[in-house]
């Protein structure tokens, strides 16, 4: 074996990168030669100065808030790839019927034909068809006014704005009711009224809009009474829901409210030994600015159990 | 895969013995994933995010940077997990991604680093007036402290000055304790080439750090 093979080979050596047969041999050859084994113990000295600067972890809250960040473009993310086989594509099947000129034609007479009967329908007036009546679309809504709610019958009344103020009156399993509330839970100016439909939505949180909806709110409520109603209605589904349990942790870490920071720490007991809580909780335990937040955080990292 | 090599640290040994665990359901997940199960997708973002974060965090130097490479690397694999046919792990897979983007990255900082705020030391070596920005943390002892950061000062310019590619096979080894087959096979290239450009890295960065030995 030549010192220049040795040389070249020395930091795979130290990296644990050579065959057995590989790594015999160069052992063999350090025992006879003094510059190889100069070599070895200077590459070694190199690796452990590098080594003095091993590769800081991401914090708990820059991962937590990469997390949430992904999680939200997902929301408005389509899978591509495998399934766009089997969507319809319009440009690409006219541009395959470009070259057709004869189903071109059968196509262009069945489209004449159609728009001919349902002319002809709709001008004979079809009672079927008819104006529908104050359907709430969202891009038409204003603003809401007020929300109330009949304890007797279980009927929401919700008085909102379009061009005039309209009401819609419904039962809470009602769609139309339903639109409104998400409605008001994210847009509305009147924290009142904000939190008068997180409070009621909080009755739905099976819902994936409404849970949806109340973690918009958790996350970017000005109120932190709205923010606390939010909590509320999420905290069942913090231990089987993912997304739920990274909002609330979201709200432990950066809310200005040490309020709902401490109802966060609270809901999220049931899920201490989850890898990301109990990484927030050492964060917490080791520097949080609050020393109540502080303090129940080193008490509950103290309840659970040791992890290499 | 990623078995940890006799010469990592016990921290990294763990680290990748954990995700090796990680990866055994893995097959599970992607079929979930591509059948457009969106919490089987952010189950497998939970495998490898803080692994993918520390990476473009150690090459970028900066948190928004890193982040961004995070966002774009996790909703690039979202939208093209429907064509991952198991040709290799998802693992390696998700890696070659983030090393992708992290090279566009690197290249695109070389072309950039003229315009770089950098000066010249007393021994006539330029460096990047940045880096010299005092940390604001309290220190237990300010003199150690001083020295510990030169050194982790120098071997940034260090590792700054390596190609791109340089700089990315001595991270995903040294770093982050990879198998130069895994190295290769993430990199789109063979073994021997990855150590060859490890060969490369290690002597350019001795060569730099040659007076602090």
């Amino acid at each position: 074996m030549k010192c220049e093979w040795v040389q070249e080979n020395i930091m795979l050596y130290i990296y644990n990168e050579l065959a057995d047969d590989a790594r015999y041999e160069l052992e063999q050859h350090l025992g006879r030669c003094t510059d190889c084994a100069a070599e070895l113990k200077a590459s070694r000295k190199f690796h452990g100065t590098i080594s003095q600067f091993p590769v800081d972890e991401p914090t708990p809250n820059l991962l937590a808030a990469s997390r949430m960040r992904l999680q939200e473009a997902l929301e408005t993310t389509q899978q591509g790839g495998f399934w766009h086989r089997f969507v319809f594509d319009p440009a690409a099947w006219f541009h395959q019927i470009r070259f057709s000129p004869a189903l071109a034609a059968v196509i262009f007479i069945i489209g004449f034909a159609g728009g001919i009967g349902a002319t002809y329908k709709i001008v004979s007036g079809n009672p079927g068809i008819k104006e529908t009546t104050a359907q709430p679309v969202q891009s038409s809504i204003t603003g809401i006014r007020s929300i109330s709610q009949d304890t007797g019958n279980n009927q929401i009344s919700i008085k909102y704005d379009t061009v005039s103020t309209q009401e819609a009156q419904g039962s809470l399993n009602d769609q139309r009711i339903q639109q409104l509330l998400l409605f008001a839970a994210r847009n509305n100016y009147n924290s009142g009224v904000r939190m008068d439909s997180v409070d009621l939505l909080t009755q739905q949180p099976n819902d994936t809009h409404v849970r949806e909806a109340l973690m918009y709110a958790l996350r970017y409520d000005s109120n932190p009474g709205v923010r606390l109603k939010a909590l509320d209605g999420l905290g069942p589904y913090v231990k089987n829901d993912v997304r739920v349990r990274d909002a609330v942790l979201e709200a432990l870490v950066n809310d200005s409210n040490p309020g709902v920071r401490t109802e966060a720490l609270r809901l999220l007991e049931p899920v201490r030994a989850d890898s990301s809580v109990r990484l927030v909780l050492k964060k917490l335990a080791e520097s949080d600015q609050n020393q109540y937040i502080r303090s129940q955080a080193r008490t509950a990292l103290a309840q659970l159990p040791e992890i290499d | 895969m990623a078995r940890g090599s006799g010469s990592q640290d016990p921290t990294t040994r763990g680290h990748m013995a954990g995700q090796s665990l990680g990866r055994i359901d893995d097959t599970v997940l992607v079929r979930e994933a591509q059948r457009g199960n969106h919490a089987a997708f952010e189950e497998l973002v939970r495998h490898y995010d803080q692994a993918v974060l520390r990476l473009a965090m150690h090459l970028t130097g900066s948190d928004t940077e890193a982040q961004d490479i995070y966002q774009d690397a996790f909703l690039k694999a979202y939208k093209s997990v429907g064509n991952f046919r198991f040709e290799c792990s998802f693992y390696t897979w998700i890696y070659r991604i983030v090393t992708n983007l992290c090279l566009d990255h690197l290249r695109k900082r070389q072309v950039r680093k003229e315009d770089a705020p950098v000066a010249v030391d007393a021994q006539g070596e330029q460096y990047d007036v940045l880096d010299q920005v005092p940390d604001g943390r309290a220190a237990s002892n300010p003199e150690r402290d001083l020295m510990a950061r030169e050194l982790g000062s120098r071997i940034n310019r260090a590792l700054e000055k390596l190609t791109p590619r340089e700089r990315m096979v001595f991270e995903l080894k040294h770093y982050h304790g990879l198998k130069l087959r895994t190295v290769g096979e993430i990199l789109n290239t063979t073994e021997e080439t990855a150590k060859n450009t490890l060969f490369r890295a290690t002597q350019k960065l001795r060569g730099a750090l040659a007076d602090m030995r």
